[in-house]
């Protein structure tokens, strides 16, 4: 065995702590044993992996053995997922994805008499390659040589004229996405073995392949996605930002009428696809988003039996350990709960969420579904970052938005929430029909929603979200700024800015949101970059190119009924008339 | 000491130390490590630069501080072997309480000028510290029950420190890697059947005191399916990419699946993958060859070594490495779920390396002083 591991040389002496060093018999045996033992057990390991590299590296036999098939036969069958695909189109029926027939072009290698004649003659005919780039790919193939998967029919009828035997031409089908970019991560996109990889593709995969249904129907209306897009890539463009997001939805059903992430892709040019385009930022993303919460803590404060004008200190800013709140456009005054919104306060809106409490902040946001991975029918879906701990710091910073990281799709459903009556709604992409009923669940009084209804229009009609007015359709909303997490704090000049919108106010119906990545300032917003100057007005430009296609007639905003019907308690908004001085957009 | 009785004996001089080291197993440590430089290199489509440069730079600090480990005395390592340990203990500490200041799971610590992953530290100090414990034991106390606990607590504490960060895959390895330590000192095995049936009947109770966000993120990485476009992505293209390889593989700087950010990982968790592309199921098979030699040697080393000391050192440090290669190819090639373990000396990263090669500095350590005396007894 191992004499010479653990036995001396011959000659050597042995000392009394040489024995000490020296193991027992039984020690060295079941020493050696367990050794052995474990020597195996990496063993073992070794080789399952081996197998595995060697299983996966092996060339897949079946397919090459399904092409050599196919071109036996003169129009060879292709297997059933080729064939059977649903259409998906928008609301009203307009076509998103859609299968076309075309022509696969597969050479029978082993029948071609003179390759360099036939290279030359394909090339002609297909016109969009050369003789020798056919010709190469002639000689290295064995067997069977799938040339071309989806044949143009101009292309088909020139193959047709060249009339070689060796030339199969196999019916087949293609994804066509007609409006391309336009629904990009709305429908998504299928890998080269057609299965669903995105978007409704995959998400509703099952309903496409069952080949008695009919086309699925989306909740998009293609109208209004085409000027949501427009409206969002001109804002992205003209603010330099490296993204955004907007989602368009009705408060009373949950059906998302657009969605839009940039950068987008054609998904009919899958070849020139890029991984950050596939990004969808309006349900993957997930970002602080500042002072939009403040609706949801002055909600809670709300429910929890405060009213509009109960006031809070806001003259400091808070200490809390190392930390600091402070007020971008700092009162240094006590607040009424109406003016902390307005102007909003990051102290005042502290101090409200720590009145409420961890807990319930926690249940309400949880209500809401904040806490947890939105559900609709596409796979991109994120769930929400929740802060490592909670305590009493925590509370106060999700107060105003930050330390706690959701979706765009999280906060406009949540804000549809807040402004229909109090019935949070299951978002959704497809049409709703019978099949499809929209579930309702009570989470804050209508008492409630009323007040956060005056709340929204006040910051539109008179705070830091007046960009985003757009006359006649009484746009009410909440701006939100915050600054992108790095390493180690925040990042001061990378913003995410972001503007949800409700109109029309007297009576919301539709929820517009608006995000940008990283807007920068330009000189018309004399360098600011805040959700007031880029965000907001976007949301005003969408509002008034969607409002008419959605049939929302617009209204005279100074109708003292609808003036009524949203104003709030004088003691709530105390100094009304002398706000109205400089245009301030804070956070 | 006592005086030497062979050459090679207890005071050896630096010269002949340094004849003596295992050039074999440094040359394959280097050979190893240049798999990686190549496939940095290809990474940043033939540039040096980002990567490959400072992976080098790394690998010769960390090359440098091996052989320095190699040259000391293991009685030295041996005598610090608790004090090691208690020092990873507190700085594993350290980050549990920075990590309740801050936001978020933080596994760091700023020592100023580098920044350090104590349960990397813990994963070399806690084999140290069990070798040095069951050295001083004979085979009858290791079968005694109380003699069980001190080693029991020596795994468990930094285990479940991990643990809270949240760290599962790395308080799994911690913990793994110290019972095959128990397991090789001869601990017998009922016991270790006793332990996980214990570990098993207290999971429900345990997983009854987790928050839901910890229960969600457990239940992540139990079930990475759950997240198509995150972890279970790269997966798919990482079997696409593996698959593309064949054989020979694509040549090198040629593959596509990696180059065109389908694996967006690739330079880190996802190498091998990339290493497979370019190289096909042979170069995959080759770097296994090139580990299991060293894995052989490491054993070699453990098996040559007269003092317990010695032998658990080396076999424990070896383990640690093999979890590590199969945990990470099993990953890639999705036969194991998606955790964060590198691919050890190829994937790029400056702490794993640095941990590795000071691991490998003992086992070198252990090589050169296997014929050491070391009494068995404490005190």
């Amino acid at each position: 065995m191992n004499r010479t591991l653990f036995d001396r040389p011959p000659g050597t002496e042995l000392a009394q702590s040489d024995l000490q060093c020296q193991l027992p018999g039984s020690d060295i045996t079941r020493v050696r044993r367990r050794l052995t033992m474990l020597g195996l057990a990496f063993a073992i390991g070794f080789t399952a992996l081996s197998a595995r590299v060697i299983h996966l590296s092996k060339p897949d036999l079946g397919s090459g053995m399904a092409a050599e098939a196919a071109t036996v036969a003169v129009a060879p069958e292709l297997p059933a997922k080729w064939r059977t695909r649903s259409a998906i189109t928008d609301r009203d029926g307009q076509l998103l994805a859609v299968d076309l027939p075309t022509h696969a072009l597969s050479i029978e290698t082993r029948k071609v008499r003179r390759p360099d004649r036939l290279a030359w003659r394909l090339a002609e005919a297909l016109g969009d390659t050369t003789p020798a780039r056919v010709l190469e790919r002639l000689e290295k193939a064995k067997g069977a040589l799938w040339l071309r998967w989806r044949l143009t029919p101009d292309q088909v009828a020139a193959v047709m004229r060249v009339g070689d035997p060796s030339i199969s031409l196999v019916p087949t089908v293609t994804r066509s996405y007609p409006n391309g970019r336009l629904t990009a991560h709305v429908v998504g996109f299928m890998d080269s073995e057609r299965q669903g990889r995105a978007g409704l593709e995959r998400g509703v995969e099952d309903r496409l392949l069952d080949p008695s249904n009919p086309p699925v129907a989306s909740s998009i209306n293609l109208g209004v996605q085409h000027a949501v897009r427009a409206e969002l890539a001109r804002a992205v463009e003209t603010f330099s930002a490296i993204g955004g997001a907007a989602l368009v939805m009705d408060v009373t059903n949950g059906e998302i009428l657009s969605m839009v992430s940039l950068p987008d892709f054609d998904a009919n040019l899958r070849e020139s696809l890029r991984e950050d385009a596939f990004f969808n930022r309006a349900t993957y993303g997930r970002y602080e988003m500042g002072s939009t919460f403040k609706t949801f803590t002055a909600a809670m404060a709300l429910e929890a039996g405060k009213r509009l004008s109960d006031s809070y200190d806001a003259t400091d800013p808070i200490r809390f350990g190392r930390f600091r709140i402070r007020d971008h456009h700092a009162k240094k005054r006590e607040m009424t709960v109406a003016e902390i919104f307005k102007f909003s306060s990051n102290i005042g809106a502290a101090k409200m969420a720590v009145d409420v409490g961890t807990e319930n902040q926690r249940k309400f946001l949880g209500s809401l579904g904040l806490l947890e991975r939105a559900a609709i029918e596409i796979p991109e879906l994120v769930a929400p970052q929740l802060p490592y701990r909670w305590g009493e710091l925590e509370t106060m910073t999700i107060g105003f938005g930050h330390g706690l990281s959701v979706s765009p799709l999280h906060l406009a459903t949540a804000i549809g929430a807040m402004v229909n009556g109090g019935n949070l709604i299951e978002p959704t992409l497809l049409k709703r029909s019978l099949d499809n009923p929209a579930t309702l669940r009570r989470v804050i009084s209508e008492k409630t929603s009323d007040s956060i209804r005056k709340l929204l229009r006040l910051v539109v009609a008179d705070g830091t979200g007046r960009s985003a007015a757009a006359q006649g359709y009484v746009v009410g909303g909440k701006t939100g700024t915050a600054e992108k997490a790095i390493e180690k704090g925040y990042a001061r000049k990378r913003l995410i800015t972001s503007f949800v919108g409700v109109f029309p106010m007297q009576a919301p119906r539709y929820v517009v949101l608006a995000m940008l990545d990283e807007p920068q300032g330009t000189k018309q917003t004399y360098n600011y970059m805040t959700a007031g100057w880029n965000a907001a007005p976007t949301v005003g430009r969408i509002i008034r190119r969607v409002a008419p296609l959605l049939g929302v007639a617009p209204v005279d905003e100074l109708d003292p009924e609808i003036l009524r019907a949203l104003a709030l308690p004088p003691s709530a908004d105390p100094l009304a008339k002398k706000a109205r001085g400089g245009r301030d957009a804070t956070l | 000491m006592t005086m030497g009785y062979r050459d090679d004996g207890p005071d050896l001089r630096f010269g002949r130390k340094l004849l003596s080291l295992n050039w074999g197993l440094v040359l394959l440590i280097a050979m190893t490590a240049s798999v990686g430089f190549a496939m940095l290199y290809s990474a940043a489509g033939g540039d040096v630069q980002p990567w490959a440069i400072r992976q080098i730079i790394r690998f010769g600090g960390g090359a440098f501080l091996m052989l320095v480990i190699a040259l000391i005395d293991i009685r030295f390592w041996m005598r610090w072997a608790y004090l090691i340990y208690a020092v990873a203990l507190v700085l594993l500490l350290a980050v549990e309480f920075v990590g309740t200041t801050g936001m978020g799971a933080t596994r760091w610590v700023s020592l100023g000028f580098f920044n350090l992953q104590p349960s990397e530290v813990m994963k070399i100090a806690l084999v140290l510290a069990l070798a040095r414990y069951f050295h001083g034991l004979s085979l009858e106390d290791t079968g005694r029950i109380t003699y069980l606990l001190p080693p029991l607590a020596l795994i468990g504490m930094p285990t479940l420190l991990v643990l809270k960060q949240p760290d599962l895959g790395t308080a799994l390895l911690l913990a793994a890697g110290g019972s095959i330590v128990l397991f090789l000192a001869g601990v017998r095995l009922w016991k270790f059947a006793l332990a996980l049936g214990a570990a098993l009947a207290a999971m429900p109770i345990a997983w009854s005191q987790l928050h839901e966000y910890q229960k969600g993120r457990i239940m992540t990485f139990l079930n990475p399916e759950s997240d198509p476009l995150g972890a279970g992505y790269h997966i798919m293209q990482s079997k696409i990419a593996l698959g593309s390889g064949g054989i020979s593989g694509k040549g090198f700087l040629e593959g596509t699946q990696s180059h065109l950010n389908f694996l967006p990982e690739m330079r880190t968790d996802f190498i091998f993958t990339m290493l497979a592309e370019e190289f096909g199921m042979v170069g995959g098979l080759a770097l296994m060859g090139l580990y299991i030699l060293i894995l052989i040697y490491a054993y070699a080393i453990g098996f040559r070594s007269r003092h317990q000391f010695g032998r658990l050192v080396a076999v424990g440090i070896a383990t640690t490495f093999f979890l590590y290669i199969f945990i990470n190819i099993g990953m890639v090639t999705g036969i194991l779920p998606v955790v964060g373990v590198p691919l050890p000396l190829i994937s790029y990263g400056g702490t794993a390396m640095l941990t590795l090669l000071i691991g490998f500095g003992l086992i070198l350590s252990v090589s050169i002083h296997r014929d050491v005396e070391i009494p068995r007894s404490r005190g």
